[in-house]
């Protein structure tokens, strides 16, 4: 059932953060609206906190002021979740006692205790990404939604891109497509750019890296370019060492997409590890922690590949 | 079944430690002093919780001639589940989605199934809680911990921490001897995130130059100091030991490599660039990284970083670790023959102890400021940074 403007306006889903004057995510300055919860477990995962469908407790000890000043979390937690050890006055998570129920939020005043994600409304988040529209008009940008997987929450995405696009602001999406096909076709529609991954292209070293294999992704993938003929799609790849920095793969993408004239380019994402210091603040653990980004040669190598075969000169990546 | 008859379980909550095999050991022949059955539950719970993965059965029968050709050092017998949480047991949804999903429940009750009385969980500080949660809703289990960083609070030494410190002696007089004759000072960086046993007590063994440890923020100027006086004497070579969660005195954590600022993510990404003073460990090696670099800076003699870390993880335990894994294995099956569950088996010399749980999660058993050991450490002129 299409939804009027009215009811779409107080549909609510959880958001993890809008970042504004994005310049990676589409064409133009983009306004990024990261929506939370994942289907795929990627262990280079850059957003941990995005992960996790709800609202989850985020702790920074450098911001801690400690019991003996402060002390309040101590005593909220209902969950006796929150504790010091004898050698720091700064207070210290049980994750596995913690249960996200953001008791200890307002009593922290530092705010090294905070909440990934919160619940707003269509029209809540539109409102703030409307406030740069005249940067979108200039440089032909807008809003992208990112994630987690933005297309996890369907009606949300879908109530907000036909929103913007009600207020004329171009809409773009970041997906792996490991959703159900009724959420792609939800959503589709209402996206100018659609920016969707290629992550790896063995299905049981998909399996292997991301949790599940890339079957229905491709399915997807596929069936998204054929449906949605009109709109524009970039395919992009986070390269990761050891598992996908390869020139098999980035062949065997560019195989994949060739045949389709509404793909109009292949980006590299080379792999950083920003994600680590937030692993800590939620209690987890990096897995790929002592790898180093792609090298500039081998990213210069791969790139002139992807400019061959698109037809472009290839100068930029000249060393 | 009689109620004088048990059948019990033993589990490993954790990656292999020097000394799983006796604590197995203990178990399996103390129950068989007492006539009870033992079955080890393969991969943490991963045995009960998916046993269609295992061929030959999620549990191992361990009788008295199974565990006898057991070697002190081997580690594989039930598998080494990094870490057991059936709160959180990743699997993939009918719509081809991960999700973690709590499946305590479901286990409590195959473990009932199973006519399981009792399980003896050999796990870390963090899984404690994990066990804790699962006594909490029914499960009657004793815990043995273990910790090569012997930062459980309420046991005096845990099983594990001696093999790891023999190891760590070992590698430091190493690194002391090649030190000399490349004349520079070689930072070696230990386990210990919150305590610095291992780095105190492995220096302190070497006589290193210095000692940092997570309990005693350090002033690099004062080490910088302490190791020129000994340049200025004559000497072309030094020893640093450096616990991985070891800080500045001014909090900062070390920040030993600049965030590109032309990554994409790093630009969208909440939080991911702004280090924020956390106290985090970032990947082996980076506490080397940056005392090394900056005791160069400091001292103008070349140093070099080298990092420990998992390796003291490994090998085969020590005397200590095989009499103490033998004898927490026997005494937690003591604690289910006293009825005594949801408790740890502590080593409080000269007795081994049933602590409660409840008593035993949320504590770090971390280096007092006046430990004996901080005391040898500064009466042998060894820097601690303070």
């Amino acid at each position: 059932m299409e939804r009027t403007p009215l009811t779409r306006s107080a549909l609510k889903g959880i958001v993890l953060n809008i970042q504004h004057f994005s310049t990676h995510d589409g064409p133009g300055i983009r306004t990024t609206v990261f929506l939370k919860g994942c289907s795929l477990r990627c262990k280079w995962c850059s957003n941990p906190e995005s992960i996790h469908p709800k609202p989850e407790l985020a702790y920074n000890l450098g911001k801690c002021i400690g019991k003996d000043q402060c002390g309040f979390c101590l005593k909220e937690c209902p969950e006796s979740a929150i504790f010091t050890v004898d050698s720091d006055v700064k207070v210290r998570i049980n994750w596995d006692l913690c249960t996200n129920c953001g008791k200890c939020v307002p009593v922290c005043p530092p705010q090294a205790l905070y909440l990934f994600g919160q619940a707003m409304t269509v029209d809540e988040v539109l409102d703030e990404v409307e406030q740069d529209s005249a940067f979108y008009r200039e440089s032909g940008g807008g809003i992208t939604l990112s994630g987690g997987e933005c297309l996890l929450q369907a009606d949300f995405a879908a109530g907000l891109l036909a929103g913007a696009h009600e207020r004329g602001i171009n809409t773009a999406i970041e997906t792996a497509f490991n959703v159900p096909w009724s959420h792609v076709e939800k959503v589709l529609p209402h996206v100018d750019v659609v920016l969707h991954d290629h992550k790896l292209t063995v299905p049981e070293r998909h399996k292997k890296w991301t949790g599940v294999d890339n079957k229905r992704i491709l399915e997807n993938i596929k069936r998204a370019y054929e449906t949605f003929a009109d709109k524009t799609f970039v395919a992009r790849t986070p390269l990761i060492p050891g598992v996908n920095d390869d020139e098999e793969h980035i062949r065997a993408v560019l195989a994949f997409i060739k045949p389709y004239k509404n793909v109009v380019d292949y980006e590299l994402l080379p792999y950083m590890r920003f994600g680590e210091s937030k692993y800590g603040f939620l209690g987890k653990v990096y897995e790929m922690q002592d790898f180093n980004p792609p090298s500039p040669e081998l990213l210069a190598r791969l790139r002139a590949i992807i400019d061959e075969a698109f037809g472009r000169s290839g100068n930029r990546t000249q060393m | 079944m009689t109620t004088s008859t048990k059948r019990i379980a033993i589990n490993l909550g954790g990656g292999y430690v020097p000394g799983l095999n006796a604590v197995i050991t203990g178990v399996v022949l103390a129950a068989n002093e007492l006539g009870w059955e033992v079955v080890g539950i393969r991969d943490g719970f991963d045995g009960l919780l998916a046993p269609e993965r295992y061929p030959d059965g999620g549990l191992l029968q361990l009788t008295p001639q199974v565990v006898e050709n057991l070697s002190a050092g081997g580690s594989a017998i039930l598998g080494n589940a990094t870490r057991t949480d059936p709160f959180r047991v990743r699997q993939v949804n009918a719509e081809n989605q991960v999700e973690e999903v709590d499946r305590s429940g479901d286990l409590i009750a195959k473990i009932n199934a199973e006519k399981i009385d009792a399980v003896i969980s050999v796990v870390g500080p963090r899984a404690l809680s994990i066990l804790f949660k699962l006594h909490r809703q029914g499960l009657r289990t004793v815990c043995v911990p273990t910790s090569v960083e012997n930062d459980v609070a309420a046991t005096q030494l845990s099983f594990g921490f001696n093999s790891a410190l023999s190891f760590a002696v070992d590698m430091l007089e190493r690194v002391r001897q090649a030190a000399q004759s490349a004349q520079k000072i070689g930072v070696v960086e230990v386990l210990g995130e919150h305590a610095g046993w291992l780095a105190l007590q492995a220096g302190m063994a070497v006589c290193a130059d210095a000692v940092l440890i997570p309990e005693i923020p350090y002033d690099l100027q004062k080490v910088a100091a302490k190791l020129r006086e000994k340049i200025n004497a004559g000497r072309t070579s030094g020893l640093v030991v450096v616990a991985e969660g070891a800080l500045p005195r001014d909090g900062q954590h070390p920040q030993t490599e600049a965030v590109a600022p032309e990554s994409l993510k790093a630009s969208l990404s909440p939080g991911a660039t702004g280090q924020g003073g956390s106290h985090v460990i970032e990947g082996s090696g980076r506490a080397a990284q940056a005392v090394a670099l900056q005791l160069q800076r400091l001292t103008d003699q070349v140093t070099y970083p080298l990092v420990l870390g998992p390796l003291v993880r490994g090998g085969p335990p020590t005397a200590v670790d095989r009499q103490l894994g033998l004898g927490y294995g026997a005494g937690a099956v003591r604690a289910v023959n006293e009825n005594q569950t949801g408790v740890m088996v502590a080593f409080q010399p000269p007795e081994l102890k049933f602590v409660p749980l409840a008593e035993a999660i949320n504590k770090v058993r971390t280096v007092p400021a006046n430990s004996v050991f901080v005391q040898i450490a500064r009466s042998l002129g060894i820097a601690l940074g303070d």
